[in-house]
């Protein structure tokens, strides 16, 4: 199931978007590049600041651990040494989790995380903050085998998904940047590196375009209803695009 | 001609080591790494790339914990104190269903029982994440470092340490369950209770009556980089060397009883053994240091990823790496277990270099096995 984007719908922010996918609907904005405080101000680059607000409640040191990550990750694709001097502001808000999704064995923060990073990426695009590359995230969950022989790893699971697999084994968190290169893993639970290195590989093929080459993958995503979440964002953008120069094309 | 070549190669402007190390980090220890000669692959603290740091570990320090561990890792200190404390059933608003009934059942089984490995398949996780009976906390504002100044409210840094130390010792399911329930075994009533039919030969069943909860308090003495690290090895060695009083239920008096007796007491025995290894990417720059987030392919120094970072390696890398594995496990296939890997910030490390640090891991786990081993078998 493809997820869904809807981009610049809040008018006060620079840029904004909601980001709906399996179940996790979150809605972010961001401000930038804007006056920085003193304190925060560095002489080279811009300043980033993240805040992740939870569906219910204010934030504890799960959102603290987020937003951590968030800060690391979205630090290293934003150009920050073309803007210094100034801050760009991101905020994130839960607006719904999926209904049953804290009975399974996955980790709340850990599920959560992909569809924030998804979120954060769509707002700085809603915003043309410069970027040095795009990002695309997933979750695989690899479930426990009773039998010797492997089960087949879950990519972007749905809450169902998961309750149905459980007990899951090991959940792992992927983001990839537009040129294939490995931005973040959090993988948690029990595996080996055969394991990790089968879900990197399983989350590359659905986070960036395939390199060319053999067109084999149509069939795949047909029965998969997997989409490429690189194609995916490369609509978005195409349809953002095309709403800003509607105005050119116009009679 | 010697006079010449010495006058060429010192430049006018040069600088005392520190004061390099302070105004320009980043080429400092780029020089450092790419010097030439025997010395090429060396960082600044005279560790190369691959190095770690020793740990060393003492027990026992803390006289009012039921366990307590100071580790130290080369400049980094921690101080980890356990203390148990008793929460009554009664107490809890909304008791887990796994207490009320699967765990109670489990407890029984486990008690009698041979320590197979059944047992440790019993899944208590709920019970320990429902009831939080586990409360790590940790301190870096003790002015461990000239950026935590004491006094102010704990910092993103510290909150992110403490929520992955909760989630890895969830996770990882260190400690059992039944280690910390109180339970009690009702004496069988007398048969000639009416309302209780003699022929119900079924055994008392044991109830819970409390459990104990125990708090985790890290405080980081000096604080020189690697912190998950350091703080999670003191956790391990304070829960190896904690050793909680036989609590017991008191029917008459309606409360639980510790006994003073040293020899009735028990050490918390873990499942496992995970080990943290904590690496840090340090990217080489090339001549043209201009756009340094520009480059993909373009101008680009050679990169390192450095074992165990020191503070000032951690302020100069951005990309970090940090893996847990337990390599305790000796049966059937199930060795060299990989519990956890975290790594953002940048994306340097791909698969391959990947499966090199899960493999310096794996040294890494049995250099601390080594440290880890005599801790808590020599008292009890």
């Amino acid at each position: 199931m493809a997820p869904e984007a809807h981009l610049s719908h809040l008018h006060r922010a620079d840029g904004s978007a909601t980001y709906t996918h399996n179940g996790y609907s979150v809605i972010g904005a961001v401000n930038g590049p804007i006056e920085v405080q003193r304190r925060d101000e560095m002489p080279e680059e811009a300043t980033l600041e993240i805040h992740v607000r939870p569906a219910a409640g204010i934030g504890s040191p799960k959102e603290r651990h987020l937003e951590t990550l968030l800060h690391n990750t979205l630090r290293s694709i934003i150009l920050t040494r073309s803007i210094p001097r100034t801050l760009v502001q991101i905020t994130l808000q839960v607006r719904s989790l999926p209904e049953g999704g804290t009975v399974t064995d996955v980790n709340t923060s850990l599920a959560l995380l992909p569809h924030l990073l998804q979120t954060a990426l769509l707002t700085l695009l809603s915003a043309s903050i410069p970027l040095s590359t795009t990002l695309t995230s997933v979750l695989v969950a690899i479930p426990a085998s009773k039998s010797s022989k492997p089960i087949a790893p879950l990519l972007a699971p749905t809450a169902d998904d998961l309750l149905r697999a459980r007990p899951i084994r090991s959940t792992h968190v992927f983001a990839f940047s537009g040129n294939r290169k490995l931005l973040l893993n959090e993988s948690h639970g029990v595996f080996t590196y055969e394991e990790w290195d089968e879900a990197c590989e399983m989350a590359e093929e659905v986070c960036c375009k395939d390199k060319g080459g053999v067109g084999l993958n149509e069939g795949v995503e047909v029965d998969g209803s997997q989409v490429n979440l690189d194609e995916w964002l490369r609509s978005v953008v195409k349809r953002k695009v095309e709403v800003e120069q509607r105005w050119r094309i116009a009679p | 001609m010697a006079s010449t070549k010495t006058a060429t190669s010192t430049p006018a402007l040069s600088f005392p080591r520190p004061i390099f190390a302070a105004i320009s980090p980043h080429p400092f220890l780029q020089a450092h790494l790419s010097a030439p000669g025997a010395n090429k692959g060396f960082r600044a603290n005279a560790r190369s790339a691959q190095e770690f740091r020793t740990p060393g570990i003492k027990t026992g320090t803390l006289t009012h914990c039921h366990g307590s561990a100071v580790v130290r890792l080369g400049n980094t200190s921690v101080v980890c104190g356990v203390r148990g404390e008793i929460l009554r059933v009664e107490d809890v608003q909304d008791l887990p269903a796994v207490a009320a009934t699967d765990g109670v059942v489990g407890g029984i089984d486990g008690v009698g029982a041979q320590e197979d490995e059944e047992e440790d398949e019993e899944e208590d996780e709920g019970e320990l994440e429902g009831l939080r009976l586990l409360v790590p906390n940790l301190e870096l504002n003790t002015g461990s470092a000239p950026s935590n100044i004491p006094g102010s409210a704990p910092s993103a840094a510290a909150q992110t340490l403490i929520t992955r130390i909760r989630s890895l010792l969830l996770s990882t399911r260190l400690i059992r369950a039944k280690d910390l329930r109180i339970a009690f075994t009702p004496l069988p009533l007398n048969t000639n209770d009416p309302d209780n039919p003699p022929d119900t030969e079924s055994q008392p069943v044991p109830e819970v009556k409390a459990y104990w909860t125990l708090y985790l308090d890290i405080l980081f003495i000096s604080l020189d980089g690697s912190a998950f690290d350091a703080a999670w090895l003191a956790i391990l060695a304070a829960l190896k060397d904690t050793v909680l009083p036989k609590a017991s239920w008191d029917e008459d008096v309606e409360m639980v009883l510790c006994s003073d007796k040293f020899s009735d007491a028990e050490r918390l025995r873990l499942r496992g053994l995970p080990v943290a290894s904590t690496f840090a990417v340090f990217e080489g720059r090339g001549d043209d240091l201009k756009d340094v987030d520009m480059d993909e392919d373009g101008d680009k120094g050679p990169d390192w990823v450095l074992s165990d970072p020191d503070a000032f390696e951690e302020g100069v890398c951005r990309e970090g790496v940090c893996i847990v594995l337990d390599c305790s496990d000796r049966r059937k296939k199930a060795r060299g277990q990989i519990r956890r890997i975290e790594k953002s910030g940048g994306g340097v490390v791909d698969r391959d270099v990947m499966k090199d640090l899960v493999t310096r891991s794996f040294e890494r786990w049995a250099v601390c096995e080594r440290v880890l081993r005599g801790v808590g078998e020599a008292t009890v």
